[in-house]
């Protein structure tokens, strides 16, 4: 199914560029002495003209273009449109009193309509809304020569105050003025059409194309058109296509690094794309204009999804200030409150909000998002209804109602607001992508378990549901006893063979990199197939994601995400050794230098990471965190703190609450947890002793291994060197010091997986499983190891052992017939009929070529573990196969007759 | 009305008189109906038969490769199946090769002196398969198997197969790029296999591999009768390739069909059952014929019971959609019970353990 049409420009499009436009127009106009430059283009020292202060305004060199107009003479000819080039210079740096000053006094003055518009934008942007329509109308009625920007800028008030229909009639005639005149109109003429064309397309939106393209014409006609430039960027990141909106961009920002505007649509295009700079981006902006109200809004936004909503509504707070009115700032002030559980101060900007525009789905879909963003997703979808009910035609609330319907489990709705949704916006790639995933659904088997639904693709479904079934009752045994929390069934849990449809499924995108997600009663997994998400242990990842079904809930959702997270690698390791992350040098490592975030701010190191592996430390670190307070406090602890999450309390409140200590105090109790705990390997890590110049010899490098037997690093680098060498037995010796210093770490890479390998090539089967033990114990996804154990373990007749290991390997990939096979055979000679049952099962499931032998094998196990019924059942079924199945047809006599076949 | 399809059998002679005492019983007008569709063999002591061309490898480990496979595949069918040595023909890329079947490089000139040699031996009714190893190329009409000297094309293997009109004849063709030689060869009476389904699915083929495994193992008799059938061999061979490509993590690149009923278009996924398939299920290569021939009237007549029930079992496995899940199951034990109890009287009359 095709749904989308990318928002792209028609091929034909001729490039305009912006620096080469703005060079013209410096050598035209401004004959300017000295041409530096980096963009290309001369850039003199100072203006020394009204055209050199329009470029140096163009160039982002604000304070010159001020100094030189505000020195203008006033019998200029040009005066009045300096004054308004001032003034919105002024604006630009935040200088509001000033720019409103300057307005207003060329306003008052004979011939001063040139200066309304300008005057009625700052008044705009200081929230004083009614005289902004005043100074539009007058500019309107005395023909100023930008009067048909006024004109657009009164129906754009119109439209902010909610009232829409009169302003979408008064946009309409702006297509009227394009159809008469449209040769005839400046840039900044067809750049009102272009705006009123856009505001219209929320009803068509074939539209966006026309405001495209006259957004277009506008930077033809005057390619030094910044305003219509960034236009151009903020439509292309509005409707989904952020490589153009960067492209856009880029160029306006070579050109003026230090537009405000620009930089803030900058901000918002690296957040769309999950990608670094944004906040320098909006850093960068309010050091140009420090009162900006668009990056003050951006940067609470940021702020309430870490969960910083104090710091948030001062944020906004302070946007609020310049301009009382912002319907964006209102609305993340709004989110800050409401998240933060403060319903007084929700519901005051609430009004504030709703007694501009009663209207305004906008303030809604903030709120949505941000309860979402925050995992609330049932209020998100409430205040997304209140958005459709407010706008029926704002898409955005629609899709957010749509995609947290989906979170919630509820699909059908979900895929009917996504459809509406995608009707009035078919540029919106997440919606897109969602619904195509939508149509595949058909392709998944649904099962029910007491508590869960699980839904998984047919081709896998019959193998993964026998384990996946009984992994979701016991972990959901285990977590409602343990946090004393029942969520409403059914647990919705969907594993998807795709990762590309997993992240679809989590974020409308592809490229996600996690493998599960919960969404409370909502889960989705990469299935153990997605390759393209490489080995993982998907047991661990469900186990995972469960504790987060009962930690969500138990909070209503408003544990923090790193106590969410912290719980969960936490229940991994208590659910079965090996699972969840262990400790590693990487970790130690961060830990010596500072570069773990304080537990007072653990939300940071999820998701304000400093350094990209941050994220992934962040979760060990959590888990410390939690079985530090298990330890010192009790688990009553940790449920305590959960029930003061649920209560609105802060971190630094649930801590004071429940552990009676800050969390900068707990901060040191962790600093010397984690010291204690990993005293040895530490002073190992920390004793790297002198540099390592490159091209050492072996010799050299085993000598000062045996020199400093303390030094891990050291010993490792000796072993590499050896092994390369080809000298096994001084690469183990080594590599045991190595161990010695570090036994908990078994990863790839560690002492005990190069150690493994090196006892094997000797012979040495005993120390050799010794260390696949450890790297089992430390490496959840070490199906390779695994395998090699109970290989090893099941040559030594030890078949407990072979079986740990055996059963660790299906719980990392359940689809080799053989590990089946083995693992059934080991389980029945142990009398182990459960485990028997459940292997011939999966091996049924796996759609053997053979599948009468399959189900013959199946009914013996039945058979050895009593259940006369079920062998019944598949022995008939392997008889439907192959009828004249001689051993089977013995079985099926033995169980009718009661003999023994 | 499944009767046709069980009759519709390509069974070695040796087994006729399972048949005819299965059917004998029967409405006349089935038999005749299925002796008409499937021009069963007239003569007793039917013989298999079989040419394996293995073509250029043009490297060495392709040419390694299709030796084993056409080595193996000629080794299975002695060993296992009771194919004679004098009925096994295998033409290769060596001029000479130590082996039993060998019979000279695979050249066109050769492969036409093989086939007039089993034209002038086989009597009607023989099953004769010709097995094709190698590099496929071309599309369409110029589809063909690279040999030493010119290729051999679907023309040429047309006008093979013409020769071998007298004769029940199943043509497999291992190759890469095979998949447009199935409509132009597929014939009513004629099983035709090819491991392509078109000629633009040109990388290397592990369908080859899995098929001729299907014969030197025990792997492929998933209905448990202690032989393995065309269809049971294609069968495990599309299962074993699809999940080589799975365990690999790759994209499929070749998907082989098979044609029994004359159809242009193969069926990549044949079940025996809905009538596609149905030749090639009942297509083996050894003559053995279980119980059936017994000489033993009591014994004889068990086998005839026997095979009513299983009639039963086919005739209610292809009610299953219609039927309540209950009762099929209970109707399907009734008569799987009396299946197996009737196969323990026959081993107890055969003195069998």
């Amino acid at each position: 199914m095709s749904r989308i049409a990318a928002f792209e420009r028609a091929a034909t499009r001729a490039a305009v560029a912006m620096a080469g436009a703005l060079a013209a127009l410096a050598m035209t106009v401004a004959a300017a002495p000295a041409a530096a430059a980096a963009q290309g283009f001369p850039r003199p020292e100072a203006p020394q003209s009204y055209a050199d202060a329009r470029l140096a305004i163009a160039t982002g060199r604000y304070p010159e273009a001020i100094a030189f107009l505000e020195k203008m003479p006033r019998n200029d000819t040009s005066w009045f449109a300096a004054q308004a080039d001032l003034a919105r210079a002024l604006a630009l740096v935040s200088r509001y009193d000033d720019a409103e000053r300057v307005a207003r006094a060329a306003a008052g003055m004979p011939g001063g309509r040139e200066a309304l518009t300008a005057l009625g934008e700052v008044l705009r942007t200081r929230g004083r809304l009614d005289s902004a329509d005043s100074a539009f109308a007058r500019a309107v009625r005395e023909r100023a020569s930008d009067s048909l920007m006024a004109r657009v800028n009164l129906a754009l008030l119109d439209q902010r105050r909610g009232r829409r229909a009169r302003a979408d009639s008064a946009f309409d005639r702006f297509i009227d003025v394009y159809n008469a005149n449209a040769a005839a109109l400046s840039s900044r003429e067809m750049m009102a059409v272009a705006i009123a064309v856009r505001e219209l397309g929320a009803g068509n939106p074939d539209l966006f194309r026309d405001a495209l393209r006259a957004f277009d014409r506008a930077v033809a006609i005057d390619p030094a058109n910044v305003d219509a430039r960034i236009a151009i960027g903020e439509l292309f990141l509005a409707k989904y296509n952020a490589s153009e909106a960067q492209k856009t961009l880029d160029e306006v920002l070579g050109v003026n690094p230090s537009h405000p505007e620009a930089l803030v649509a900058a901000a918002r295009r690296a957040a769309f794309d999950g990608q670094p700079g944004a906040d320098s981006s909006l850093a960068q902006a309010l050091t140009v204009s420090p009162e900006y109200v668009p990056a003050r809004v951006m940067v609470a936004q940021r702020l309430v999804d870490v969960e910083r909503y104090d710091d948030a509504a001062r944020e906004a707070e302070r946007a609020l200030k310049v301009d009382p009115s912002s319907a964006e700032a209102l609305a993340v002030l709004a989110t800050a409150r409401f998240v933060a559980g403060d319903e007084r101060g929700f519901n005051a900007a609430r009004e504030r909000a709703l007694a501009i525009n009663p209207r305004d789905a906008g303030f809604y879909v903030t709120l949505a998002e941000g309860a979402g963003r925050v995992r609330r997703y049932a209020v998100a979808a409430d205040f997304a209804r209140q958005a459709v009910a407010a706008d029926s035609t704002n898409w955005k609330a629609r899709s957010v109602l749509g995609m947290n319907l989906l979170r919630l489990g509820r699909i059908a709705e979900g895929k009917a607001a996504l459809d509406a949704s995608f009707k009035g916006d078919p540029y919106d790639v997440w919606v897109k992508n969602t619904l195509d995933l939508l149509d595949t659904f058909k392709n998944y088997d649904e099962t029910r378990t007491p508590h869960a639904l699980l839904m998984i693709e047919k081709t896998e479904s019959p193998v993964l549901s026998i384990y996946l079934s009984d992994l979701a009752e016991r972990a959901y045994t285990t977590f409602a006893q343990r946090y004393r929390y029942e969520p409403p069934p059914p647990i919705r849990i969907e594993v998807y063979r795709s990762h590309a449809d997993f992240s679809v499924r989590t974020v409308g995108l592809a490229g996600l990199g996690a493998l599960g997600v919960s969404f409370g009663t909502t889960l989705a997994f990469d299935s153990p197939a997605a390759r393209d998400a490489g080995p993982f242990n998907w047991a661990s990842t469900v186990w995972h994601e469960l504790a987060h079904t009962f930690t969500l809930g138990a909070t209503d959702h408003r544990v923090p995400r790193w106590l969410s997270e912290g719980l969960s690698v936490w229940e991994e390791h208590r659910a079965r050794p090996g699972w969840g992350q262990s400790v590693s040098p990487e970790f130690l490592g961060a830990f010596q230098q500072g570069r773990l975030v304080p537990v007072s701010r653990m939300n940071d190191g999820f998701m304000r990471p400093a350094f990209p592996e941050q994220v992934i430390l962040s979760y060990y670190q959590a888990s410390l965190i939690c079985d530090l307070i298990a330890r010192d406090f009790g688990e009553q602890a940790i449920v305590a703190l959960l029930g003061e999450y649920k209560a609105g309390r802060t971190t630094d409140e649930a801590f004071r609450a429940v552990l009676k200590e800050s969390p900068a105090a707990f901060d040191k109790r962790f600093d010397a947890y984690v010291k204690s705990r990993f005293a040895r390997a530490l002073a190992a890590l920390v004793s790297d002793g002198p540099e390592y110049p490159a091209g050492m010899l072996p010799d050299e490098l085993a000598a000062r291994a045996d020199s400093m037997p303390g030094s891990w690093r050291t010993q490792m680098l000796a072993a590499e060197a050896l092994t390369r060498a080809r000298r096994p037995a001084d690469a183990i010796r080594a590599l045991e010091r190595a161990h010695a210093l570090f036994p908990e770490y078994g990863g790839a890479g560690s002492p005990a997986a190069a150690l493994s390998g090196l006892y094997l090539q000797r012979g040495d089967t005993a120390k050799a499983m010794a260390m696949l033990g450890v790297v089992a114990q430390s490496d959840e996804s070490a199906f390779e190891a695994n395998m090699m154990l109970g290989r090893l373990a099941l040559a030594r007749r030890d078949t407990a052992a072979a079986v740990d290991a055996f059963e660790r390997a299906v719980w990392i990939n359940p689809f080799p017939a053989d590990l089946h096979s083995t693992l059934a055979t080991i389980a029945a000679a142990r009398k182990d009929h459960a485990r028997a049952i459940r292997e011939r099962r999966a091996l049924v499931a796996l759609d053997p070529v053979d599948k009468a032998e399959a189900l013959y094998q199946l009914a013996v196990a039945y058979r050895d573990g009593g259940d006369a019924t079920a062998a019944k059942r598949a022995v008939l079924g392997a008889l439907e196969e192959a009828p004249n199945f001689g051993k089977a047809q013995d079985l099926l006599l033995a169980i009718v007759e009661g003999g023994s076949p | 009305m499944s009767a046709p399809e069980r009759t519709g059998t390509w069974m070695p002679v040796a087994a006729l008189p399972r048949i005819a005492a299965a059917r004998l019983v029967r409405a006349a007008c089935v038999v005749a109906l299925a002796m008409a569709v499937v021009a069963l063999p007239a003569a007793a002591g039917a013989q298999s038969r079989a040419l394996i061309i293995s073509g250029l490898g043009g490297e060495p480990r392709f040419a390694e490769r299709f030796r084993n496979l056409a080595q193996s595949l000629a080794t299975a069918l002695h060993a296992r199946f009771g194919v004679s040595d004098a009925n096994i023909a295998w033409l290769g890329e060596d001029e000479s090769f130590k082996d039993a079947h060998y019979k000279g490089q695979s050249t066109k000139v050769a492969i036409e002196r093989e086939v007039k040699a089993i034209q002038a031996s086989a009597r009607p009714g023989d099953p004769v398969a010709i097995f094709l190893i190698g590099h496929g190329a071309g599309n369409e009409a110029e589809s063909r198997i690279s040999l030493p000297g010119p290729d051999l094309t679907v023309t040429d293997l047309q006008r093979l197969l013409d020769g071998l009109s007298a004769q029940r004849v199943a043509l497999v063709n291992l190759t890469s790029a095979s998949g447009d030689m199935l409509p132009l060869l597929a014939a009513p009476g004629r099983v035709v296999i090819t491991a392509t389904k078109t000629s633009y699915e040109r990388n290397e083929s592990h369908f080859a591999e899995h098929f001729v495994a299907a014969f030197a193992g025990d792997v492929a008799d998933t209905d448990k009768d202690g032989r393995v059938s065309l269809l049971e061999a294609y069968r495990y061979a599309v299962r074993e390739t699809k999940r080589g490509y799975d365990d690999a993590g790759k994209i499929q690149t070749e998907h082989s069909q098979l044609s029994d009923n004359g159809s242009k278009q193969g069926a990549a996924d044949p079940t025996g059952r809905d009538g596609t398939g149905v030749l090639a299920r009942r297509w083996f290569f050894d003559s053995r014929a279980p119980g059936g021939a017994s000489a033993d009237a009591r014994v004889a007549g068990l086998y005839s019971e026997k095979f009513a029930l299983e009639d039963q079992v086919d005739s209610l496995r292809m009610k299953k959609a219609a039927m309540d899940a209950a009762t099929y199951e209970a109707e399907l034990e009734r008569v799987l019970v009396a299946l197996s109890r009737k196969a323990r009287e026959i081993r107890q009359a055969e003195g069998r353990p």
